[in-house]
């Protein structure tokens, strides 16, 4: 005999708005259908209504958590249509920013992690680690999420000596945090029981749906576009590609924070070897018309902009494809054969962000 | 649970984390991105912030003798766009974050800067003189020329320049 069971769209134990008509067999998942759409904002006729320099603010809205990485790919596209240089600083700059943004993105998500499985005192450990993280965002873009730390031809912020050895100071505070909650994470009872073989993407699941970010990285796919096709100063920092071969949550929560620790490690390497120059060349520049795609690696995954000008102050058209979409449909594979119980755990493995998604 | 225990303990004898704000104080970073401060004397009201605001929250309006650069809190965000982008540096986002207000302010809880025109030295037009903040950015020093020409509307401020060139290529 079977049961359905909705789960959403809003619910306790879901950090997003999204429905879940699930067919049970006894405690068992056997069936999962998933219906979205409840927080469409349309955003995307909003940016065709606003010019090149609100933009860089309203694609920072999109989501809080990749609020960097929108903005990021945008300039990109801007600046590929228009021909700008970016200075080498402001390159390197334009990473720091990002990679403080994974720290605290991974972060929470691991949290949530924990919260899910009910060990809620490693919640807010975590939670409190990520703070270090928060204030250091607040203390050098002035604000926890949405750091504007991109403009069109470099980036708004500089920093000087003392900011550097802030920052540095920081981090060096959080590797002792992470490394201890790394040990918890990664050795736990608990969290082993809870993780190990839940919600198993098998690697040709993965390359078939073609998922992204740590998702896929979970199941020893490397995709990582920082590295597939470097972009500001990641073909100079070269990142490590974490990968893990499981595919199951506790794989993807392993990539998750050995992500964080290659993060920190490519701030500092930023850090101790930014290069001189300007960080913004020009600041109100020409943008003629044109068309361009870029991508960025968000905490999520791939992120891919599409831009198209007529030579106006405004986009004619832009259009972005977020790691959620993708991510999306292995749940499908994932939730299958788990526990009722899992289900929210397995959906927090993905990282989803709906507001991406639906914008 | 060993290892969270290790934790535990520690956050014992540590005491709460957060802050007593509002009963104490509270972390304020300096540049923590508040409340505009917008300054009328440096302002040239050329609206950069007015175009570049993504939420619409700064209005420049005309009135009598004056141009009123209010900046309404409803919709700010403040994302630091107007900072960024104002050539002249007048507008400064404050550390202030006290944003609550009572619904009956919703309109009044602003930031309003006033910039006044001033007469032509000649024809007695009404315009808005270029700031100090604006010239020391157009030109490399302000010498008594620039403070003398700067009293004149833009009209007769090209007819004065292009006279004195003139003068000056007969001598
Ligand atoms: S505040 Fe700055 S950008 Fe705004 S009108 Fe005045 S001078 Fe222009
Ligand atoms: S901070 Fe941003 S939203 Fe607020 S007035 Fe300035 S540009 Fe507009």
């Amino acid at each position: 005999m079977s049961t359905k069971i909705p789960i959403g769209p809003f619910h306790i134990g879901l950090e997003e708005p999204i429905y879940f008509k699930i067919d049970l067999k006894g405690e068992t998942v056997v069936n999962v259908d998933m219906i979205n759409g409840f927080v469409h904002r349309g955003i995307e006729y909003l940016v065709m209504q606003k010019n090149f320099f609100q933009n860089l603010i309203l694609t920072e809205r999109v989501c809080a958590l990749c609020s960097n990485n929108h903005p990021f790919t945008y300039v990109m596209a801007v600046e590929k249509i228009a021909g700008i240089e970016v200075s080498r600083r402001a390159n390197y700059l334009r990473v720091v920013a990002d990679e403080v943004k994974r720290v605290a993105s991974h972060m929470f998500n691991l949290s949530m992690l924990a919260h899910l499985i009910g060990f809620h005192s490693l919640m807010t450990q975590t939670m409190e680690a990520r703070e270090i993280m928060q204030d250091v965002k607040e203390s050098i873009w002035g604000n926890r999420m949405d750091m504007s730390a991109n403009t069109l031809s470099g980036v708004k912020y500089d920093l000087d000596e003392g900011q550097i050895e802030f920052i540095l100071n920081k981090l060096d505070e959080l590797e002792k945090q992470t490394d201890e909650l790394i040990d918890i994470y990664f050795n736990n009872k608990l969290v082993k029981a809870r993780t190990v073989n839940v919600g198993v993407l098998p690697k040709e699941d993965a390359l078939r749906l073609g998922v992204t970010g740590p998702t896929a990285r979970g199941s020893g796919v490397n995709n990582d576009v920082r590295v597939k096709a470097p972009y500001a100063a990641y073909d100079e920092l070269k990142p490590t590609v974490m990968l893990e071969e499981n595919g199951d949550v506790y794989s993807r929560m392993k990539v998750r924070w050995r992500e964080v620790k290659e993060s920190i490690r490519l701030i500092r390497k930023a850090l101790n070897n930014l290069p001189e120059g300007p960080v913004v060349t020009q600041k109100r520049p020409h943008i003629p018309a044109g068309e361009a795609v870029t991508r960025t690696e968000a905490p999520r995954g791939e992120l891919i902009y599409y831009l198209k000008t007529n030579g106006t102050q405004r986009p004619q058209r832009m259009r972005w494809r977020v790691p959620t979409y993708m991510n999306w449909e292995a749940l499908r594979v994932m939730i299958p054969g788990n526990k009722l119980s899992d289900v929210a755990v397995i959906f927090n493995s993905i990282d989803p962000c709906i507001s991406c998604t639906e914008r | 649970m060993s290892g969270f225990l290790k934790i535990a303990i520690r956050n014992l004898l540590k005491g709460p984390t957060t802050d007593p704000y509002p009963f104490g104080d509270t972390f304020i970073p300096q540049k923590l991105r508040g409340k505009l401060k917008v300054d009328a004397s440096e302002c040239t009201a050329c609206r950069t912030c007015e175009e570049v605001c993504p939420s619409g929250a700064i209005k420049i309006t005309k009135n009598e003798g004056a141009y009123v650069h209010t900046t309404w809190y409803n919709t700010c965000c403040f994302c630091g766009n107007c900072e960024f982008f104002c050539p002249t540096g007048a507008i400064k986002l404050t550390t202030d974050f006290h944003t609550a207000h009572f619904q009956d302010e919703k309109y009044s809880f602003v930031t309003v800067a006033v910039i006044k025109e001033t007469e032509c030295k000649n024809c007695k037009t009404k315009f808005v003189p270029p700031s100090e903040a604006l010239l020391k950015r157009a030109y490399n020093g302000i010498d008594i020329d620039l403070d003398e020409l700067k009293l004149y509307c833009p009209e007769c401020r090209k007819k004065i320049a292009f006279e004195r060139l003139h003068l000056w290529l007969r001598h």
